[in-house]
């Protein structure tokens, strides 16, 4: 593929990612408890009410990587995951009490900071609670995932981890170039990640994820190079390759990070070309946004046949399933709402002593948020917006109901994104990697500014 | 409005989608007594010079009750939109739903017997009513020979439909005429008969059936991977008509 600096460079402005359409900062707080309450007891009403996908969030963190733009709290104090389990505990009693015991949990993924705070001991203990209070499929297909930070876990804790259930891990890595280790605060060898990863393998599990970002601070592209190749070579079913976000305003950690040690916006770019072309050198199959995947990986296989689906725990072959959120900051997607849980941990911990349900903002999607979630989300996972089936599904004309959103387009057609057939409109090659670019054009919300700071990372 | 969906899906909030309000002039096209007074050679003209018609109620919203057991019976009403469900509690506390009513169906026939309704009419999602005074719609009835009789069947109908499920019918048989049910009832007021939305809650549905709420899931899947319907969320599609109707024909008899 042809890279077209100067056209890359026009479409690098912020967008959302679109792990959810609308997104977050469209929650309000209107939606609460009662809210909650009424989506959940609807979702058991469906004639076969959805299976469950459990994500339980782990906010604390040993060691503040600077790039992090996620919801943590760095402590070293683990007597801190008790207290914080105890809370865990009575929020999974008030959640499950609202669904149907029959609806089966297909997928249960733990996400943080960093879950491998918790002991094995720990995770086993709330496994069991969810299993207590949750029906755990039995089936083959159930995935149990965990984000793991290979700096905190031996190999034992990892065989320990297999015998809990666990048959998915993720592992954060973002580059092996010490310079880059240093400039982020995240020193982590090459050889304690690979004895993770052969860890998971010899104890079973079934895929093994890596993340890597590009974009870093003194990232440079003869060390990312080299960390591609090394982590190629122990072929990892799935890659994840982020672009690093600079938002110091939003993320404080990112204060840490010198601006002036960040690539220039060419260098950033070369850094992306120089992932896809060793990845897809390698065999890996680009599924969209960021995520590579080994030609018989489920990802790679759903995409295939048109059941690949994305949520906030990224891509996913679970499409017909209710997200319940646990945790502080955790975010649920339940029938056609959304809602989040407290970001702090003070609030989240308030609401539970008090037995509410820690819900404190949320939205129900109308009509046509359901449309653009659905058009964007096939956009995402199939790498095109199929008309005929979108106009069957939601009775509109499609032309005339997006008439603004095909002139936005046009100036995408005409710089050899998208291409409009009658039937579907189809992203190019190089519309692949500007997905978030093509789906900004049918975000019905980003008109309308929440509040002057940036609150998106930019595109590439 | 092109493509397939022209034919108005069942029922939706989307107002374009509910069936067209009359007017003054024109029955709307749901109306359960249309045919009647057509037949007899009354308009809406000469019914509303009579004071007779119509009381259009509504919006309701899900969980409105229209009225309760007990409350005394002045009035009948026709569904204009939407999904009403009746239903009775027994000395236990228990709820047994007595029946779902659609467009163009009419609802408190079974307290033209009594002066008190004997039962609960709750309304499952948005729905619009029109209300006929009872008193009103009886002197009508003597002087239209046809409009009675048409009650009179509305009214057989009614007990006819509560008796359908107490034989001893399968799992299979009992979701089959459901759904058969509901297509040809919608296909009578012009709704699509193949692709609707279950309004009412699973709960609901299988209390109706006399089944448990995982045996109509578990039925409904097994529907699905033999190619019968297609379910999405509340959104059920028949694609396997034939097989649904004969499942369904010991129980419907028609």
């Amino acid at each position: 593929m042809a890279f077209d600096a100067d056209l890359l460079r026009r479409y690098d402005r912020p967008g959302p990612r679109y792990t959810s359409y609308p997104t977050a900062p469209q929650f309000h707080e209107d939606f609460g408890e009662r809210e909650l309450r009424e989506v959940a007891t609807a979702s058991n009403g469906d004639p076969i009410p959805r299976r469950l996908s459990l994500y339980v969030h782990v906010p604390f963190c040993l060691n503040p990587c600077f790039y992090c733009g996620c919801n943590r709290i760095i402590t070293r104090d683990l007597s801190r995951a008790e207290t914080y389990l105890a809370r865990l505990y009575r929020e999974i009693d008030l959640t499950a009490a609202m669904f149907d015991r029959d609806r089966e949990v297909i997928q249960l993924h733990f996400g943080g900071g960093t879950p491998n705070f918790l002991s094995p001991l720990q995770l086993r203990e709330v496994v069991d609670t969810l299993r207590r209070q949750f029906h755990l499929s039995d089936s083959r297909h159930r995935e149990v995932s965990i984000e793991l930070d290979p700096r905190f876990i031996s190999p034992a804790d990892v065989a320990e981890l297999a015998t809990i259930g666990f048959n998915r891990a993720s592992l954060g890595v973002q580059d092996f170039d010490p310079l880059v280790q240093a400039a982020v605060n995240r020193i982590q060898s090459v050889e304690q990640t690979l004895a993770v990863i052969d860890a998971c393998r010899a104890s079973g599990f079934r895929s093994i994820n890596v993340d890597l970002i590009y974009g870093l601070p003194k990232q440079n592209p003869d060390g990312f190079a080299r960390t591609l190749d090394t982590i190629v070579d122990v072929r990892p079913d799935r890659i994840a390759v982020y672009g690093y976000a600079h938002l110091p305003d939003l993320f404080k950690a990112q204060k840490q990070i010198d601006a002036a040690d960040l690539p220039t916006a060419e260098v950033k770019l070369g850094l992306l070309q120089l992932a896809i072309e060793k990845l897809t050198g390698a065999g890996y199959v680009y599924i969209g946004m960021d995520h590579f995947a080994l030609p018989d990986d489920d990802l790679a296989q759903a995409q295939a046949r048109g059941g690949l689906h994305r949520n906030f725990m990224g891509y996913t072959t679970h499409a017909d399933s209710d997200l319940v959120g646990l945790g502080v900051s955790a975010i649920s997607h339940i029938g056609d709402s959304f809602s989040q849980n407290p970001r702090d941990l003070i609030r989240w911990q308030a609401a539970i002593d008090e037995g509410r349900l820690p819900v404190f903002r949320g939205m129900r999607l109308s009509e046509d948020d359901q449309l653009r979630a659905d058009l964007i989300q096939r956009l995402m996972c199939q790498g095109e917006i199929p008309i005929t089936a979108l106009e069957r599904r939601y009775a509109v004309d499609f032309k005339s109901y997006f008439a603004e959103e095909l002139i936005k387009l046009q100036a995408l057609v005409a710089d050899g994104l998208v291409r409009i057939e009658p039937e579907r409109i189809q992203a190019t090659a190089l519309g692949r990697l500007l997905l978030r670019n093509i789906a900004m054009c049918f975000d019905n919300y980003l008109d309308q500014p929440v509040t002057a700071t940036p609150r998106y990372s930019r595109a590439i | 409005m092109a493509g397939p969906l022209s034919q108005p899906t069942f029922p939706r909030p989307n107002p374009k989608l509910v069936a067209d309000d009359g007017d003054t002039l024109r029955f709307c096209s749901t109306c359960a007594f249309s045919q009647a007074c057509l037949a007899e050679g009354m308009d809406k003209r000469s019914l509303m010079d009579l004071h007779v018609l119509v009381e259009h109620v509504g919006p309701l919203h899900a969980g409105d009750h229209i009225f309760r057991e007990g409350d005394p019976f002045d009035a009948i009403a026709a569904v204009r939109g939407g999904t009403v469900k009746t239903y009775v509690v027994d000395r236990d506390g228990h709820e047994h739903v007595l029946g779902f009513h659609l467009p163009g169906e009419v609802i408190g026939l079974n307290a033209i017997d009594g002066d008190h309704y004997p039962c609960n009419a709750v309304a499952l999602d948005t729905v619009m009513l029109c209300r006929f005074s009872f008193p009103k719609i009886a002197v009508l009835a003597a002087r239209l020979p046809g409009l009675q009789k048409h009650l009179f069947r509305l009214l057989s109908r009614d007990i006819g439909s509560a008796t359908l499920l107490s034989g001893d019918w399968t799992a299979d048989q009992r979701m089959a005429a459901f759904l058969i049910g509901l297509s040809r009832r919608l296909a009578a007021r012009g709704f699509s008969p193949s692709r609707f939305a279950l309004t009412m809650a699973r709960t609901d549905i299988a209390n109706y059936l006399r089944l448990a709420p995982e045996t109509v899931s578990r039925v409904l899947r097994r529907f699905q991977r033999d190619g019968l319907v297609s379910v999405d969320r509340r959104e059920v599609e028949l694609l396997g008509r034939e097989p649904l109707e004969s499942l369904a024909a010991p129980i419907l008899r028609e």
